[in-house]
């Protein structure tokens, strides 16, 4: 067992975890942060990005033991997060939100692209979304949302 | 079923959703999320072999009481799946297999441990001792003689084999015209983004086994589990929270479930099952997956005279309880005639076994293989007669004056305008400025293509529809418990279940309109049998119809009841008494439905005499003609494909529908546009692929490909309404429409692209290799 310390939406937590285990199995099964999604388990669906130094980052292709001494945020982190909940207005008034599984995700990689890309395009989005998976929607109205929140942010 | 004249207008109205709040802020809870003290993970051993008899399984020395065999779970009772004939070979589907197994990944122990990668490394150390056995994979060739079958006993690998026909086909053998064509839609996985889950144990307090799964249907689900594990259903609460998708797959019985109920019936603690993708991926229910050898008879002027064929549909390994796989090859049979004035039919169908995973429902269910195949098909005929395939499809569709309409293959349409829709879709597409740019030709050296398809969608069906399927469940009605409580507000206990499809909201909109109150005084509750009262789940786009039918029913009762007790404490006659925005009113007078709501339940001294206290209903609903309501539309879209590379790219996708009167806009068009992107994933990229000796070949996200946003087009969308006759309000179930078209319309557009070579795209899903291949065979051709 390796004892890590992650800083971990704003406290700091920790944990003993073994060589193998990811990121998203201490957020998940250690910390009981159930609203990081497990999707895939092998970085190709999306549903469990997290932001890690302010990056966007897949925690289930993460090694715990790479996480130790890292600032993390997951969605329960975003709560009072001003450009978040703009963007979770925004998923609301669009209906881009079904089944709610890849919704925390693609919350955190589309604060991700509004962070980046201040005036996105609709390819941009839909580039950079590339490797977020839902399965409900049609992306369109997740695409709606992310500009229409972005135009929100240049106004503000 | 209105008793106010002023209704609020929340019926059409696009009203956000009620449910979007938890998924937001990343609270919600699915299976995944639940925590229980004491908790244990289970790890499945599967098999590696596709078809071998099992010598022995050893267990692991010093870890035996952690690994579970068949012979550990206890008596298991296996349940008869498929339809009620005697012509279907019902076989067991054993949880954990014992002595023989039918396909790579099926469940062979369970393996137990604090954690899901403890209980990995016991399952690692479980020896598998078999004798392999020759394997099936064919669909076509599993049929032919001298094949070794699955099972003993049988005298070839067909479940069944049944004639689908109306009319005379023999009547039209002298047709001038006659089309033969093979289509193929290849087998594909389901993958809602949370993967299947149980956490179950026994609630001592309440007596009962609990079992909390990813499913849609949990009522139904507790009546075969109980059966299974021996239990009375009292003693079995089955719960499906917050659920990531299912779209038909999480509504079947599967070995998973059964095996994790049982262990938690021994072991004493709460026990957890969540399935990982690539257990989803091999194991998960599969779909689609039949081949058709069609002609089609017709005139010289386009007019379609029968169709004849043949149809084989791969079930993989067993048949999943309660319908089995027959129902694919029936409904794909009697759709193959489309919306089509076609008199005459005849395919020989044939449900075959394989060894590979067990075939079950994904939405669409049979109906994106047969328009894939008679969508196809009328296209090549166009080209055959030098016709638009556009004027082909005026020349046969059914007509507004021809309602309602019984095709050949016994589906009675009922109401709508299918020329209209199909004049619609030319139209938002520009179809002549396309055909301009067709003929100019790109610069980048890619091919336009256009491409066209009609489909029809069957929802609301009940008694009548589900007898005649034979199935061993009827789902002929759904049923609504609605309760005031003493403050006004509202809770609606409801057998259907909410995964995506917004119905916290609508049925909330449909209480709202008979209750004169705002939907955010109402709560929806579903997914709990210990709750909610029996209904049969959210599958074939039935819950608007049934269980908006059984909602608006208990409302309209409680509604009744509430002006009853209005009229009294406003001294006025109850036919001068309506209920609207939040009160009863009789002329100038009125008082809040709170206020009734108040004395109905903690005031009773207040009532009329001849009122009973408390404010709740029950009642159930299934529409007066149950053999169903049918949405209908027609999909059409324009591609840019590269000859060279094989790769498509949608530039225009239209989509001009009727669903009859939309409850919320809003939640329709989402329907339509997810159900349009999981028809462009049939059509274009995803394929669960075996190889010759049964081992699959897209076991993750990297070789089973998902379409993402950048492969998806923003969708035109055009509705008309005519309202069903026969269901509240006119509606009509429309949540699988969306998904059934894509396939045909894409790969009419690709065979529009290369038609002056004569490429053939007869094959989904139509990957850059199929499609690049299918070119430079035309090309082989040519030269």
């Amino acid at each position: 067992m390796n004892a890590i310390v992650l800083n971990v939406n704003g406290r700091s937590a920790s944990c003993n975890v073994e060589q193998r285990d990811s990121l998203l199995e201490v957020l998940r099964e250690h910390l009981d942060l159930t609203g990081t999604h497990v999707g895939c388990e092998h970085g190709a669906c999306g549903a469990c990005t997290v932001s890690m130094d302010g990056v966007a980052v897949r925690s289930c292709v993460v090694l715990a033991v790479m996480s130790d001494g890292r600032r993390i945020e997951t969605i329960e982190g975003t709560r009072s997060d001003r450009v978040m909940n703009v963007i979770r207005r925004h998923f609301h008034e669009k209906h881009a939100v079904q089944c709610g599984f890849c919704t925390p995700g693609m919350l955190m990689m589309a604060r991700d692209i509004i962070c980046r890309h201040p005036e996105p395009s609709e390819t941009l989005i839909r580039e950079q979304l590339s490797g977020q998976i839902c399965r409900c929607t049609g992306y369109a109205n997740i695409v709606t949302a992310i500009r229409s929140a972005a135009e929100e942010m240049r106004q503000a | 079923m209105s008793h106010h004249d002023e209704p609020d207008g929340w019926i059409g109205r696009s009203l956000l959703r009620k449910e979007d709040n938890r998924h937001l802020l990343g609270a919600s809870t699915f299976v995944g999320d639940i925590r229980m003290p004491g908790m244990q993970d289970i790890a499945f051993v599967r098999s590696g072999s596709a078809h071998a008899r099992v010598v022995d399984i050893e267990k692991p020395a010093g870890l035996e009481q952690r690994v579970y065999t068949l012979a550990d779970l206890g008596p298991i009772w296996s349940l008869d799946s498929g339809p009620e004939m005697a012509s279907f070979r019902s076989v067991p589907y054993p949880p954990l297999a014992s002595d023989r197994v039918r396909f790579v990944g099926q469940t062979v122990a369970a393996c137990m441990a604090p954690t899901r990668a403890e209980a990995e490394d016991i399952a690692q150390q479980v020896v598998l001792n078999v004798n392999e056995l020759p394997v099936v994979i064919d669909t076509v060739d599993s049929l032919k003689p001298g094949t070794g079958t699955l099972f003993d006993g049988w005298t070839d690998n067909a479940f069944v084999h049944a004639t689908i026909a109306g009319g005379d086909i023999a009547s039209v053998a002298g047709a001038p015209v006659q089309l033969r064509r093979q289509f193929k839609m290849n087998r594909q996985s389901v993958a809602p983004l949370e993967t299947r889950g149980i956490v179950a144990w026994w609630d001592y307090r309440l007596d009962e086994l609990v079992v909390y799964i990813s499913n849609q249907g949990p009522h139904v689900l507790r009546h075969g589990l109980a059966q299974t594990l021996g239990l009375p259903e009292h003693k079995l609460r089955v719960i499906a929270p917050d659920v990531g998708g299912g779209f038909g797959s999480k509504n079947r019985l599967m070995p998973e479930d059964i095996t994790v109920a049982a262990i938690a019936m021994k072991c004493g603690h709460p026990v957890r099952w969540i399935e990982d993708r690539r257990e989803h991926l091999i194991s998960g229910v599969q779909a689609r997956e039949h081949y058709y050898d069609l002609t089609l008879y017709a005139e010289r002027n386009g007019r379609i005279l029968g169709l004849k064929g043949e149809l084989f549909v791969d079930a993989g390994a067993y048949s999943l309880w309660p319908s089995g796989p027959f129902m694919e090859s029936s409904m794909a049979a009697r759709n193959l005639p489309g919306p089509y004035r076609i008199e005459h039919l005849h395919v020989e169908t044939h449900t075959v076994a394989t060894n590979k995973a067990p075939l079950g429902p994904y939405r669409g269910v049979a109906r994106p293989g047969a328009c894939f195949a008679i969508e196809r098909a009328i296209d090549e005929l166009a080209h055959e007669l030098g016709m638009d395939p556009v004027e082909l499809r005026r020349i046969n569709l059914v007509r507004a004056v021809d309602m309602p309409f019984e095709t050949i293959g016994g589906l009675s349409l009922d109401t709508g305008d299918y020329p209209v829709a199909l004049e619609a879709v030319v139209e938002m597409l520009d179809i002549p400025a396309v055909r301009a740019r067709q003929a100019r030709g790109e610069k980048d050296g890619r091919r336009i293509g256009i491409g066209f398809a009609v489909y029809t969608e069957q929802s609301g069906h009940g008694t009548i529809e589900w007898t005649k399927r034979k199935s061993r469940v009827v789902p002929g009605y759904e049923s609504a418990t609605v309760r005031m409580l003493p403050d006004g507000t509202v809770h609606i206990a409801v057998g259907i279940l909410n995964h995506g499809q917004g119905l916290e909201t609508t049925l909330a909109q449909v209480a709202a309109h008979e209750l004169g109150i705002d939907p955010s005084q109402i709560s929806i509750r579903h997914g709990d049998t210990g709750t909610t009262p029996f209904g049969f789940g959210t599958f074939a786009s039935r819950s608007m119809v049934f269980s908006g039918g059984a909602v608006a029913k208990a409302s309209a009762l409680l509604a009744d009841k509430v002006r009853r007790i209005g009229a009294h404490l406003l001294q006025a006659p109850l036919k001068a008494v309506t209920i609207s925005a939040g009160a009863a009113h009789a002329g100038r007078a009125s008082v809040p439905i709170g206020e009734i709501a108040r004395v109905a339940n903690i005031r009773p001294e207040m009532l009329p005499p001849d009122v009973s206290p408390g404010l709740e209903a029950t009642a159930t609903y299934e529409p007066p003609d149950s053999g169903g309501v049918y949405s209908y539309g027609v999909h059409a879209t324009v591609i840019a494909v590269d000859p060279e590379t094989g790769v498509v790219e949608l530039l225009q996708y239209a989509v001009a529908e009727d669903c009859g009167t939309m409850i919320n806009p809003m939640i329709v068009d989402g329907q339509i546009m997810g159900g349009v992107a999981q028809g462009i994933g049939t059509a274009l990229y995803e394929e669960s692929r075996y190889d010759e000796s049964g081992e699959p070949l897209a076991t993750t996200f990297g070789d089973y490909v998902m379409p993402c946003a950048p492969e998806i087009p923003s969708f035109q969308i055009k509705h008309f309404v005519t309202s069903a006759r026969n269901t509240l309000h006119g509606i009509k179930g429309m949540g699988e429409g969306g998904a059934i078209a894509p396939p045909a319309a894409i790969a009419n557009a690709l065979a529009d692209a290369f038609r002056d070579i004569g490429a053939a795209f007869n094959e989904t899903p139509l990957t850059p290799r199929r499609v690049s291949d299918a070119v430079a065979r035309a090309q082989g051709d040519a030269a």
